[in-house]
Protein backbone atom coordinates (compact mmCIF):
# COMPACT_ATOMS: atom_id res chain seq x y z
CA UNK A 1 0.00 0.00 0.00
CA UNK A 2 2.36 2.65 1.36
CA UNK A 3 5.68 2.94 -0.54
CA UNK A 4 8.83 1.71 0.83
CA UNK A 5 6.56 0.22 4.32
CA UNK A 6 7.58 -3.81 4.69
CA UNK A 7 4.19 -5.53 5.35
CA UNK A 8 4.76 -8.67 7.12
CA UNK A 9 1.05 -9.49 7.26
CA UNK A 10 0.21 -11.28 4.01
CA UNK A 11 2.97 -13.52 4.41
CA UNK A 12 2.20 -14.49 8.16
CA UNK A 13 -1.27 -15.00 7.21
CA UNK A 14 -0.69 -17.34 4.32
CA UNK A 15 1.55 -19.36 6.86
CA UNK A 16 -1.15 -19.01 9.42
CA UNK A 17 -3.95 -20.48 6.56
CA UNK A 18 -2.01 -23.14 5.29
CA UNK A 19 -1.64 -24.61 9.17
CA UNK A 20 -5.41 -24.07 9.38
CA UNK A 21 -6.11 -26.51 6.06
CA UNK A 22 -3.89 -28.62 7.74
CA UNK A 23 -6.15 -28.70 11.11
CA UNK A 24 -9.21 -28.54 9.00
CA UNK A 25 -7.91 -31.78 6.59
CA UNK A 26 -6.25 -33.63 9.00
CA UNK A 27 -9.24 -35.76 9.79
CA UNK A 28 -10.42 -36.39 6.49
CA UNK A 29 -7.15 -37.39 4.81
CA UNK A 30 -5.98 -39.62 7.73
CA UNK A 31 -9.02 -41.27 7.33
CA UNK A 32 -8.69 -42.32 3.98
CA UNK A 33 -4.91 -43.06 4.35
CA UNK A 34 -5.70 -45.78 6.94
CA UNK A 35 -8.53 -47.51 4.85
CA UNK A 36 -5.72 -48.63 2.67
CA UNK A 37 -3.28 -49.57 5.71
CA UNK A 38 -2.87 -52.84 7.08
CA UNK A 39 -2.77 -51.05 10.75
CA UNK A 40 -5.41 -52.13 13.11
CA UNK A 41 -5.20 -48.94 14.92
CA UNK A 42 -3.94 -46.09 12.96
CA UNK A 43 -0.98 -44.94 13.83
CA UNK A 44 2.71 -44.98 13.12
CA UNK A 45 4.62 -46.98 11.51
CA UNK A 46 2.49 -47.63 8.65
CA UNK A 47 2.51 -51.70 8.16
CA UNK A 48 1.88 -51.59 4.62
CA UNK A 49 -1.15 -51.08 1.55
CA UNK A 50 -3.99 -53.69 1.86
CA UNK A 51 -7.94 -53.51 0.94
CA UNK A 52 -8.66 -56.07 3.64
CA UNK A 53 -11.29 -53.08 5.68
CA UNK A 54 -13.12 -53.07 2.30
CA UNK A 55 -13.56 -56.58 2.35
CA UNK A 56 -14.62 -56.93 5.72
CA UNK A 57 -16.71 -53.89 5.52
CA UNK A 58 -18.64 -55.99 2.71
CA UNK A 59 -18.76 -59.05 4.90
CA UNK A 60 -19.67 -57.14 8.37
CA UNK A 61 -23.12 -56.98 7.68
CA UNK A 62 -24.77 -53.77 9.16
CA UNK A 63 -22.48 -50.66 7.65
CA UNK A 64 -23.50 -51.42 3.43
CA UNK A 65 -27.23 -52.02 4.31
CA UNK A 66 -27.42 -48.49 6.48
CA UNK A 67 -25.94 -46.80 3.57
CA UNK A 68 -28.59 -48.30 1.44
CA UNK A 69 -30.90 -46.65 3.85
CA UNK A 70 -29.68 -43.55 3.96
CA UNK A 71 -29.07 -43.62 -0.14
CA UNK A 72 -33.19 -44.08 0.15
CA UNK A 73 -34.16 -41.34 3.32
CA UNK A 74 -31.60 -38.53 1.99
CA UNK A 75 -32.87 -37.92 -1.49
CA UNK A 76 -36.31 -38.72 -0.80
CA UNK A 77 -36.30 -35.87 2.49
CA UNK A 78 -34.01 -33.73 -0.26
CA UNK A 79 -36.90 -33.87 -3.31
CA UNK A 80 -39.74 -33.17 -0.74
CA UNK A 81 -38.34 -30.50 1.21
CA UNK A 82 -36.90 -29.06 -2.19
CA UNK A 83 -40.26 -29.14 -3.85
CA UNK A 84 -41.61 -27.19 -0.77
CA UNK A 85 -39.13 -25.19 -0.02
CA UNK A 86 -39.78 -23.80 -3.91
CA UNK A 87 -43.10 -23.44 -3.45
CA UNK A 88 -42.29 -21.76 -0.20
CA UNK A 89 -39.72 -19.24 -2.01
CA UNK A 90 -41.54 -18.10 -5.19
CA UNK A 91 -44.30 -17.14 -2.80
CA UNK A 92 -42.01 -15.11 -0.35
CA UNK A 93 -40.50 -13.59 -3.10
CA UNK A 94 -43.19 -12.64 -5.27
CA UNK A 95 -46.46 -11.99 -2.90
CA UNK A 96 -46.35 -9.50 0.72
CA UNK A 97 -48.70 -10.47 3.49
CA UNK A 98 -49.12 -9.74 7.53
CA UNK A 99 -46.92 -12.18 9.00
CA UNK A 100 -44.41 -12.37 6.64
CA UNK A 101 -41.25 -11.76 9.06
CA UNK A 102 -42.66 -14.10 11.26
CA UNK A 103 -43.38 -16.66 9.09
CA UNK A 104 -39.97 -16.13 7.69
CA UNK A 105 -38.41 -16.55 11.31
CA UNK A 106 -40.78 -19.64 11.90
CA UNK A 107 -39.09 -21.46 9.02
CA UNK A 108 -35.55 -21.14 9.96
CA UNK A 109 -36.50 -22.23 13.39
CA UNK A 110 -35.53 -25.82 12.84
CA UNK A 111 -31.79 -25.07 11.81
CA UNK A 112 -31.68 -22.89 15.36
CA UNK A 113 -32.74 -25.11 17.41
CA UNK A 114 -30.21 -27.72 18.20
CA UNK A 115 -31.17 -31.15 16.69
CA UNK A 116 -31.23 -32.88 20.01
CA UNK A 117 -34.44 -31.28 21.42
CA UNK A 118 -36.07 -32.04 18.11
CA UNK A 119 -34.94 -35.87 18.16
CA UNK A 120 -36.82 -35.79 21.49
CA UNK A 121 -39.99 -33.82 20.27
CA UNK A 122 -40.17 -35.76 16.95
CA UNK A 123 -39.96 -39.30 18.94
CA UNK A 124 -42.31 -38.09 21.48
CA UNK A 125 -45.15 -36.96 18.91
CA UNK A 126 -43.85 -40.24 16.78
CA UNK A 127 -44.09 -42.68 19.35
CA UNK A 128 -47.69 -41.66 19.86
CA UNK A 129 -48.80 -42.31 16.72
CA UNK A 130 -46.80 -45.78 16.09
CA UNK A 131 -44.52 -44.05 13.60
CA UNK A 132 -41.30 -44.64 15.78
CA UNK A 133 -38.55 -46.72 14.57
CA UNK A 134 -39.13 -46.92 10.89
CA UNK A 135 -37.30 -44.99 7.97
CA UNK A 136 -40.64 -43.34 7.33
CA UNK A 137 -40.11 -41.32 10.59
CA UNK A 138 -36.70 -40.24 9.57
CA UNK A 139 -37.54 -38.78 6.31
CA UNK A 140 -40.68 -37.36 7.75
CA UNK A 141 -38.85 -35.71 10.10
CA UNK A 142 -35.65 -35.10 7.86
CA UNK A 143 -38.34 -32.79 5.16
CA UNK A 144 -38.47 -30.37 8.16
CA UNK A 145 -35.09 -29.87 8.54
CA UNK A 146 -34.02 -29.64 5.14
CA UNK A 147 -36.29 -27.48 3.76
CA UNK A 148 -35.12 -24.22 4.97
CA UNK A 149 -31.76 -24.46 3.46
CA UNK A 150 -33.28 -25.87 0.39
CA UNK A 151 -35.90 -22.30 0.79
CA UNK A 152 -32.85 -20.12 1.31
CA UNK A 153 -30.43 -21.27 -2.09
CA UNK A 154 -33.68 -21.18 -3.92
CA UNK A 155 -35.02 -17.86 -2.97
CA UNK A 156 -31.33 -16.16 -3.39
CA UNK A 157 -32.10 -17.69 -6.87
CA UNK A 158 -35.05 -16.11 -7.51
CA UNK A 159 -34.18 -13.09 -6.06
CA UNK A 160 -31.63 -12.59 -9.04
CA UNK A 161 -34.78 -12.94 -11.23
CA UNK A 162 -36.38 -9.83 -13.16
CA UNK A 163 -40.29 -8.93 -12.48
CA UNK A 164 -40.46 -8.02 -16.13
CA UNK A 165 -39.92 -12.01 -17.31
CA UNK A 166 -43.24 -13.01 -15.63
CA UNK A 167 -45.05 -10.09 -16.37
CA UNK A 168 -44.47 -10.13 -20.13
CA UNK A 169 -45.54 -13.73 -19.47
CA UNK A 170 -48.68 -12.66 -18.16
CA UNK A 171 -49.29 -10.52 -20.69
CA UNK A 172 -48.50 -12.81 -23.30
CA UNK A 173 -52.06 -14.45 -22.07
CA UNK A 174 -50.04 -17.24 -19.47
CA UNK A 175 -51.60 -17.94 -16.90
CA UNK A 176 -49.76 -17.41 -13.25
CA UNK A 177 -49.75 -21.36 -13.14
CA UNK A 178 -48.07 -21.89 -16.93
CA UNK A 179 -45.79 -19.09 -15.91
CA UNK A 180 -44.91 -20.27 -13.04
CA UNK A 181 -43.98 -23.94 -14.05
CA UNK A 182 -42.71 -22.54 -17.56
CA UNK A 183 -41.26 -19.30 -16.71
CA UNK A 184 -39.58 -19.05 -13.01
CA UNK A 185 -39.45 -22.62 -12.61
CA UNK A 186 -36.66 -23.34 -15.61
CA UNK A 187 -34.91 -20.21 -14.15
CA UNK A 188 -35.04 -21.24 -10.91
CA UNK A 189 -33.09 -24.59 -11.83
CA UNK A 190 -29.45 -23.79 -10.66
CA UNK A 191 -31.29 -22.98 -7.26
CA UNK A 192 -33.21 -25.90 -7.08
CA UNK A 193 -30.34 -28.34 -7.78
CA UNK A 194 -27.52 -26.55 -5.40
CA UNK A 195 -31.04 -26.38 -3.09
CA UNK A 196 -31.37 -30.11 -3.08
CA UNK A 197 -27.98 -30.77 -2.78
CA UNK A 198 -27.20 -29.09 0.07
CA UNK A 199 -30.58 -30.89 1.71
CA UNK A 200 -28.90 -33.86 0.82
CA UNK A 201 -26.28 -33.77 2.66
CA UNK A 202 -28.14 -31.56 6.04
CA UNK A 203 -30.15 -35.18 5.71
CA UNK A 204 -27.27 -37.57 4.70
CA UNK A 205 -24.84 -36.19 7.65
CA UNK A 206 -27.86 -36.25 10.51
CA UNK A 207 -27.22 -38.33 13.26
CA UNK A 208 -29.35 -37.34 16.47
CA UNK A 209 -32.50 -37.20 15.28
CA UNK A 210 -32.47 -40.05 13.66
CA UNK A 211 -30.79 -42.08 16.55
CA UNK A 212 -33.77 -41.04 18.55
CA UNK A 213 -36.37 -41.54 15.23
CA UNK A 214 -34.73 -44.94 14.35
CA UNK A 215 -35.28 -48.79 15.15
CA UNK A 216 -33.85 -51.33 13.54
CA UNK A 217 -33.48 -49.19 10.12
CA UNK A 218 -30.60 -47.65 11.38
CA UNK A 219 -29.17 -44.70 8.46
CA UNK A 220 -25.63 -44.69 8.05
CA UNK A 221 -24.27 -42.09 10.97
CA UNK A 222 -26.33 -43.98 13.46
CA UNK A 223 -25.01 -47.17 12.41
CA UNK A 224 -21.55 -45.90 12.72
CA UNK A 225 -21.86 -44.40 16.04
CA UNK A 226 -23.08 -47.13 17.14
CA UNK A 227 -20.24 -49.36 15.90
CA UNK A 228 -17.71 -46.42 17.19
CA UNK A 229 -19.26 -46.48 20.96
CA UNK A 230 -18.86 -50.31 21.12
CA UNK A 231 -14.95 -50.83 19.48
CA UNK A 232 -12.58 -49.18 17.40
CA UNK A 233 -13.11 -50.61 14.03
CA UNK A 234 -10.53 -49.80 10.58
CA UNK A 235 -13.71 -51.25 8.77
CA UNK A 236 -15.07 -47.47 9.27
CA UNK A 237 -12.36 -46.05 7.35
CA UNK A 238 -13.57 -48.03 4.72
CA UNK A 239 -17.03 -47.10 4.62
CA UNK A 240 -15.36 -43.57 6.15
CA UNK A 241 -13.60 -43.31 2.50
CA UNK A 242 -16.56 -43.96 0.22
CA UNK A 243 -18.89 -41.68 2.33
CA UNK A 244 -16.74 -39.05 1.57
CA UNK A 245 -15.84 -40.00 -1.98
CA UNK A 246 -20.09 -39.30 -2.00
CA UNK A 247 -19.64 -36.08 -0.47
CA UNK A 248 -16.90 -35.12 -2.52
CA UNK A 249 -19.10 -35.31 -5.30
CA UNK A 250 -21.92 -33.48 -3.95
CA UNK A 251 -19.03 -30.42 -3.32
CA UNK A 252 -18.33 -30.49 -6.93
CA UNK A 253 -22.14 -30.29 -7.41
CA UNK A 254 -22.15 -27.12 -4.94
CA UNK A 255 -18.76 -25.61 -6.71
CA UNK A 256 -20.58 -25.35 -9.88
CA UNK A 257 -24.14 -24.86 -8.50
CA UNK A 258 -24.18 -22.99 -5.79
CA UNK A 259 -21.41 -20.38 -5.24
CA UNK A 260 -21.61 -18.60 -8.32
CA UNK A 261 -25.38 -17.66 -7.05
CA UNK A 262 -23.21 -16.59 -3.88
CA UNK A 263 -20.78 -14.87 -5.49
CA UNK A 264 -23.04 -13.82 -8.51
CA UNK A 265 -20.82 -12.49 -10.55
CA UNK A 266 -21.59 -14.35 -13.40
CA UNK A 267 -25.25 -14.83 -12.88
CA UNK A 268 -26.27 -11.70 -14.93
CA UNK A 269 -28.10 -13.37 -17.56
CA UNK A 270 -30.52 -12.49 -19.76
CA UNK B 1 -64.71 -14.23 -8.54
CA UNK B 2 -66.15 -16.43 -10.73
CA UNK B 3 -69.51 -14.02 -11.28
CA UNK B 4 -66.99 -10.73 -11.81
CA UNK B 5 -64.80 -13.09 -14.21
CA UNK B 6 -67.91 -13.52 -15.95
CA UNK B 7 -69.44 -9.79 -16.32
CA UNK B 8 -65.97 -9.27 -17.39
CA UNK B 9 -65.94 -11.42 -20.54
CA UNK B 10 -69.15 -10.11 -21.70
CA UNK B 11 -68.25 -7.20 -21.85
CA UNK B 12 -65.53 -8.06 -23.93
CA UNK B 13 -62.55 -7.86 -21.83
CA UNK B 14 -59.60 -9.89 -22.84
CA UNK B 15 -59.09 -12.96 -20.68
CA UNK B 16 -56.29 -11.69 -18.28
CA UNK B 17 -59.02 -9.09 -16.53
CA UNK B 18 -60.27 -12.36 -14.59
CA UNK B 19 -57.19 -12.62 -12.84
CA UNK B 20 -55.73 -11.01 -10.56
CA UNK B 21 -55.94 -7.07 -9.89
CA UNK B 22 -52.40 -6.04 -8.42
CA UNK B 23 -49.38 -8.96 -8.65
CA UNK B 24 -49.88 -9.20 -5.05
CA UNK B 25 -53.25 -10.56 -5.64
CA UNK B 26 -53.60 -14.07 -6.25
CA UNK B 27 -54.82 -17.66 -5.45
CA UNK B 28 -51.73 -19.19 -5.69
CA UNK B 29 -50.04 -17.19 -2.51
CA UNK B 30 -52.18 -19.29 -0.65
CA UNK B 31 -51.16 -22.62 -2.48
CA UNK B 32 -47.56 -22.12 -2.78
CA UNK B 33 -47.62 -21.51 1.10
CA UNK B 34 -49.60 -24.06 2.34
CA UNK B 35 -47.42 -26.90 1.70
CA UNK B 36 -44.58 -25.42 3.91
CA UNK B 37 -47.23 -24.36 6.82
CA UNK B 38 -48.97 -27.80 6.93
CA UNK B 39 -45.80 -29.86 7.11
CA UNK B 40 -44.61 -27.37 9.78
CA UNK B 41 -47.53 -27.76 11.70
CA UNK B 42 -47.83 -31.22 12.05
CA UNK B 43 -43.98 -32.13 11.85
CA UNK B 44 -42.35 -28.93 13.79
CA UNK B 45 -44.54 -27.01 15.75
CA UNK B 46 -47.05 -30.15 17.26
CA UNK B 47 -43.33 -32.27 18.38
CA UNK B 48 -42.82 -29.05 20.47
CA UNK B 49 -45.99 -28.97 22.30
CA UNK B 50 -45.91 -32.70 22.87
CA UNK B 51 -42.25 -31.76 23.66
CA UNK B 52 -43.36 -29.60 26.74
CA UNK B 53 -46.60 -32.27 27.17
CA UNK B 54 -44.75 -35.10 28.02
CA UNK B 55 -42.36 -33.11 30.17
CA UNK B 56 -45.93 -33.65 32.82
CA UNK B 57 -46.51 -37.04 31.86
CA UNK B 58 -46.03 -39.94 34.71
CA UNK B 59 -44.19 -43.20 33.94
CA UNK B 60 -45.48 -46.25 35.91
CA UNK B 61 -44.06 -49.93 35.32
CA UNK B 62 -42.27 -48.54 31.95
CA UNK B 63 -44.97 -47.03 30.40
CA UNK B 64 -45.69 -44.12 30.11
CA UNK B 65 -48.87 -42.13 31.11
CA UNK B 66 -50.64 -38.97 29.75
CA UNK B 67 -51.25 -36.94 32.74
CA UNK B 68 -50.06 -33.41 34.48
CA UNK B 69 -47.93 -33.76 37.19
CA UNK B 70 -44.41 -32.26 38.14
CA UNK B 71 -42.74 -35.77 39.05
CA UNK B 72 -40.15 -35.60 36.20
CA UNK B 73 -38.83 -32.33 36.96
CA UNK B 74 -39.35 -32.48 41.09
CA UNK B 75 -36.69 -35.84 40.26
CA UNK B 76 -34.25 -33.69 38.19
CA UNK B 77 -34.61 -31.04 40.31
CA UNK B 78 -33.78 -33.34 43.44
CA UNK B 79 -30.60 -34.53 40.91
CA UNK B 80 -29.04 -31.20 40.18
CA UNK B 81 -26.48 -31.64 42.11
CA UNK B 82 -26.06 -35.10 43.80
CA UNK B 83 -26.18 -38.88 41.87
CA UNK B 84 -27.22 -37.43 38.61
CA UNK B 85 -25.89 -34.25 38.97
CA UNK B 86 -27.89 -33.09 35.72
CA UNK B 87 -27.13 -29.23 36.99
CA UNK B 88 -23.19 -30.21 37.39
CA UNK B 89 -23.56 -31.32 33.69
CA UNK B 90 -25.98 -28.33 32.45
CA UNK B 91 -22.55 -26.22 34.15
CA UNK B 92 -20.22 -28.39 32.60
CA UNK B 93 -21.84 -27.90 28.97
CA UNK B 94 -22.08 -23.80 29.58
CA UNK B 95 -17.77 -23.74 30.16
CA UNK B 96 -17.31 -25.83 27.50
CA UNK B 97 -19.80 -24.25 25.17
CA UNK B 98 -18.63 -21.03 26.14
CA UNK B 99 -15.25 -21.50 25.78
CA UNK B 100 -15.46 -23.44 22.59
CA UNK B 101 -17.52 -20.34 20.68
CA UNK B 102 -14.66 -18.34 21.94
CA UNK B 103 -11.55 -20.11 20.62
CA UNK B 104 -13.72 -20.95 17.22
CA UNK B 105 -14.95 -17.43 16.60
CA UNK B 106 -11.40 -16.10 17.15
CA UNK B 107 -9.77 -18.87 14.63
CA UNK B 108 -12.51 -18.53 12.30
CA UNK B 109 -12.20 -14.71 12.30
CA UNK B 110 -8.22 -14.73 11.46
CA UNK B 111 -8.63 -17.03 8.74
CA UNK B 112 -11.52 -15.03 7.08
CA UNK B 113 -9.15 -12.16 7.75
CA UNK B 114 -6.39 -14.55 5.80
CA UNK B 115 -7.87 -14.99 3.18
CA UNK B 116 -9.79 -11.38 2.39
CA UNK B 117 -6.22 -9.72 2.99
CA UNK B 118 -3.75 -12.51 1.89
CA UNK B 119 -5.32 -14.55 -0.60
CA UNK B 120 -5.40 -12.56 -4.35
CA UNK B 121 -8.88 -11.62 -4.94
CA UNK B 122 -9.45 -14.41 -7.93
CA UNK B 123 -8.02 -17.11 -5.75
CA UNK B 124 -10.37 -16.19 -3.03
CA UNK B 125 -13.38 -18.52 -4.69
CA UNK B 126 -11.51 -21.53 -4.05
CA UNK B 127 -9.52 -20.74 -0.76
CA UNK B 128 -12.93 -20.36 0.73
CA UNK B 129 -14.07 -23.53 -0.62
CA UNK B 130 -11.50 -25.69 0.70
CA UNK B 131 -12.83 -23.81 4.17
CA UNK B 132 -15.90 -25.02 3.80
CA UNK B 133 -14.78 -28.66 2.30
CA UNK B 134 -15.10 -30.61 5.55
CA UNK B 135 -18.34 -29.42 6.45
CA UNK B 136 -19.43 -31.54 3.66
CA UNK B 137 -18.09 -34.38 5.01
CA UNK B 138 -19.89 -36.80 7.60
CA UNK B 139 -19.64 -35.31 10.99
CA UNK B 140 -19.33 -38.61 13.03
CA UNK B 141 -16.84 -40.03 10.94
CA UNK B 142 -14.46 -36.94 11.43
CA UNK B 143 -14.84 -37.44 15.06
CA UNK B 144 -13.90 -40.86 14.67
CA UNK B 145 -10.85 -39.63 12.64
CA UNK B 146 -10.02 -37.45 15.46
CA UNK B 147 -10.29 -40.15 17.91
CA UNK B 148 -7.85 -42.18 16.39
CA UNK B 149 -5.54 -39.00 15.69
CA UNK B 150 -5.66 -38.11 19.49
CA UNK B 151 -6.03 -41.45 21.54
CA UNK B 152 -3.10 -42.85 23.51
CA UNK B 153 -1.68 -44.47 20.95
CA UNK B 154 -3.13 -42.79 18.33
CA UNK B 155 -1.68 -41.19 15.29
CA UNK B 156 -0.12 -37.90 17.14
CA UNK B 157 1.61 -39.81 19.92
CA UNK B 158 2.68 -42.44 17.64
CA UNK B 159 4.25 -39.53 15.73
CA UNK B 160 5.77 -37.68 18.30
CA UNK B 161 7.03 -41.78 19.48
CA UNK B 162 8.28 -41.87 15.60
CA UNK B 163 11.12 -38.86 16.24
CA UNK B 164 11.76 -39.34 19.91
CA UNK B 165 9.89 -36.94 21.46
CA UNK B 166 7.85 -39.32 24.38
CA UNK B 167 8.15 -36.66 26.89
CA UNK B 168 5.32 -34.56 24.57
CA UNK B 169 2.60 -37.10 24.74
CA UNK B 170 -0.92 -35.40 24.31
CA UNK B 171 -2.99 -37.08 27.15
CA UNK B 172 -6.10 -35.38 25.72
CA UNK B 173 -8.50 -37.88 24.53
CA UNK B 174 -11.17 -38.69 26.85
CA UNK B 175 -11.44 -35.03 28.53
CA UNK B 176 -13.69 -31.91 27.38
CA UNK B 177 -10.24 -30.31 25.56
CA UNK B 178 -10.51 -32.86 23.12
CA UNK B 179 -14.64 -32.13 22.86
CA UNK B 180 -13.57 -29.14 22.22
CA UNK B 181 -11.24 -29.75 19.50
CA UNK B 182 -14.03 -31.59 17.40
CA UNK B 183 -16.33 -28.96 18.14
CA UNK B 184 -13.95 -26.37 16.72
CA UNK B 185 -13.30 -28.30 13.88
CA UNK B 186 -17.35 -28.82 13.40
CA UNK B 187 -17.91 -25.08 13.30
CA UNK B 188 -14.96 -23.49 11.68
CA UNK B 189 -16.20 -23.87 8.33
CA UNK B 190 -19.77 -22.37 9.07
CA UNK B 191 -17.92 -19.56 11.39
CA UNK B 192 -15.29 -18.68 8.57
CA UNK B 193 -18.53 -18.46 5.96
CA UNK B 194 -20.21 -15.89 7.76
CA UNK B 195 -17.34 -13.62 9.10
CA UNK B 196 -15.49 -14.07 5.84
CA UNK B 197 -18.80 -12.42 4.54
CA UNK B 198 -18.75 -9.66 6.99
CA UNK B 199 -14.91 -8.84 6.30
CA UNK B 200 -15.40 -8.97 2.86
CA UNK B 201 -18.12 -6.07 2.93
CA UNK B 202 -15.85 -3.96 4.46
CA UNK B 203 -15.23 -0.97 2.46
CA UNK B 204 -11.89 -0.96 1.64
CA UNK B 205 -11.02 2.41 0.97
CA UNK B 206 -12.25 3.27 4.48
CA UNK B 207 -9.46 1.15 6.10
CA UNK B 208 -7.22 3.02 3.27
CA UNK B 209 -8.36 6.43 4.19
CA UNK B 210 -7.26 5.68 8.35
CA UNK B 211 -4.01 4.37 7.09
CA UNK B 212 -3.38 7.90 4.74
CA UNK B 213 -4.21 9.92 8.19
CA UNK B 214 -1.42 7.94 9.80
CA UNK B 215 -2.55 5.27 11.21
CA UNK B 216 -0.58 2.18 12.21
CA UNK B 217 -2.03 -1.28 10.93
CA UNK B 218 -3.19 -2.27 14.48
CA UNK B 219 -5.15 0.92 14.64
CA UNK B 220 -6.76 0.46 11.38
CA UNK B 221 -7.59 -3.27 12.42
CA UNK B 222 -8.50 -2.01 15.98
CA UNK B 223 -10.29 1.01 15.14
CA UNK B 224 -12.19 0.23 11.87
CA UNK B 225 -12.10 -3.42 10.79
CA UNK B 226 -12.95 -4.71 14.66
CA UNK B 227 -15.70 -2.60 15.14
CA UNK B 228 -16.91 -3.04 11.39
CA UNK B 229 -17.12 -7.27 11.99
CA UNK B 230 -18.78 -6.42 15.49
CA UNK B 231 -21.99 -8.01 14.10
CA UNK B 232 -20.63 -10.68 11.99
CA UNK B 233 -18.42 -11.37 15.23
CA UNK B 234 -21.55 -11.76 18.01
CA UNK B 235 -23.50 -13.92 15.27
CA UNK B 236 -20.80 -16.44 14.65
CA UNK B 237 -20.44 -16.51 18.52
CA UNK B 238 -23.85 -16.81 18.99
CA UNK B 239 -23.98 -19.88 16.55
CA UNK B 240 -21.35 -20.97 17.84
CA UNK B 241 -22.53 -21.28 21.36
CA UNK B 242 -26.12 -22.74 20.38
CA UNK B 243 -24.51 -25.53 18.17
CA UNK B 244 -22.15 -26.07 21.18
CA UNK B 245 -24.68 -26.57 23.76
CA UNK B 246 -26.78 -28.67 21.43
CA UNK B 247 -24.05 -31.20 20.53
CA UNK B 248 -24.05 -34.54 22.41
CA UNK B 249 -21.63 -36.05 19.55
CA UNK B 250 -18.36 -34.76 20.40
CA UNK B 251 -18.51 -35.01 24.22
CA UNK B 252 -19.75 -38.72 23.76
CA UNK B 253 -17.31 -39.88 21.53
CA UNK B 254 -14.08 -37.38 22.02
CA UNK B 255 -14.83 -36.27 25.81
CA UNK B 256 -15.63 -39.82 26.76
CA UNK B 257 -18.81 -39.27 28.74
CA UNK B 258 -17.82 -37.44 31.50
CA UNK B 259 -15.00 -36.44 30.36
CA UNK B 260 -12.57 -33.79 32.60
CA UNK B 261 -12.52 -29.98 32.38
CA UNK B 262 -11.09 -27.78 35.09
CA UNK B 263 -14.73 -28.14 36.69
CA UNK B 264 -14.14 -31.81 37.39
CA UNK B 265 -14.97 -34.87 35.66
CA UNK B 266 -18.59 -34.31 34.54
CA UNK B 267 -20.60 -34.89 30.76
CA UNK B 268 -21.99 -32.35 29.11
CA UNK B 269 -25.88 -31.90 29.48
CA UNK B 270 -26.68 -33.30 25.86
CA UNK B 271 -24.58 -36.26 25.85
CA UNK B 272 -26.12 -36.85 29.31
CA UNK B 273 -29.47 -36.46 28.04
CA UNK B 274 -28.60 -38.94 25.42
CA UNK B 275 -27.24 -41.72 27.75
CA UNK B 276 -29.73 -40.92 30.15
CA UNK B 277 -32.46 -41.57 27.58
CA UNK B 278 -30.16 -45.32 25.98
CA UNK B 279 -30.45 -45.95 29.07
CA UNK B 280 -33.82 -45.40 31.31
CA UNK B 281 -36.14 -44.75 27.97
CA UNK B 282 -38.07 -42.75 30.53
CA UNK B 283 -39.21 -40.35 27.73
CA UNK B 284 -41.53 -38.15 30.00
CA UNK B 285 -38.31 -37.36 31.84
CA UNK B 286 -35.76 -36.91 28.61
CA UNK B 287 -38.34 -34.88 27.27
CA UNK B 288 -38.48 -32.53 30.70
CA UNK B 289 -34.85 -32.83 29.99
CA UNK B 290 -34.86 -31.41 26.57
CA UNK B 291 -37.31 -28.57 28.13
CA UNK B 292 -34.49 -27.71 30.37
CA UNK B 293 -32.18 -27.17 28.21
CA UNK B 294 -34.34 -25.26 25.71
CA UNK B 295 -35.49 -22.90 28.69
CA UNK B 296 -32.18 -22.50 29.76
CA UNK B 297 -30.60 -21.53 26.21
CA UNK B 298 -33.63 -18.62 25.42
CA UNK B 299 -32.69 -17.84 29.34
CA UNK B 300 -28.73 -17.06 27.42
CA UNK B 301 -29.77 -15.72 24.52
CA UNK B 302 -31.99 -13.22 26.39
CA UNK B 303 -29.42 -12.21 28.82
CA UNK B 304 -26.90 -11.75 25.82
CA UNK B 305 -29.34 -9.42 23.92
CA UNK B 306 -29.89 -7.80 27.38
CA UNK B 307 -26.06 -7.17 28.38
CA UNK B 308 -25.49 -6.20 24.16
CA UNK B 309 -28.14 -3.84 24.30
CA UNK B 310 -26.89 -2.26 27.69
CA UNK B 311 -23.29 -1.79 26.52
CA UNK B 312 -24.58 -0.05 23.22
CA UNK B 313 -26.85 1.89 25.17
CA UNK B 314 -24.07 3.42 26.98
CA UNK B 315 -21.88 3.66 24.20
CA UNK B 316 -24.27 5.79 22.20
CA UNK B 317 -24.51 8.19 25.58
Amino acid sequence: MIAGDRNPWPALGRVFLALSYVFLFLPLVLLVVFSFQANRFPGLPLQGWTLAWYEKMIDQGTLLPALGHSMLVSPAAATVGTIIGFFAAYALNRFDFPGKTVLLGIIALPILIPPLILGVAFLGLLARVHLNGTLFSIFLTHVVLVTAPALSVIQLRLSQMPRQIEEAAWDLGATELQTLMRVVLPFAVPGILGGWLLAFTFSFDEFIIAWFVSGFDQTLPVAIYSILVASMEPTLNAIGAIVFAISALVLIGIEVLLLPLLFRKDTEEA
Amino acid sequence: MTAAAAGDAAIGAPARARRMRTPNDSPLKILCLAPIVIWYAIFFGLPLVFLLWIGFWRVENYQSIPDVSLQNYQEIFQNWVVKSRYGLAMLQSFWVASTTAAIATVLSFLIALALVFAVPARRQRLALLFVIAPFWSSYVLRLYSWQTILSKNGVLNSMLKAVGLDDWRLEIIYTQIATRVGLVHFLTPVLVVILYVTVINIDRTLIEAARELGASRWQAFTRVILPLSRFGLITAASFALIMGLGDALSGALLGGGAGASVLGKYPLYSAMLMTDYASSTNLPRTSALATILVVAMVAMMALGVWVAERARRRVSE
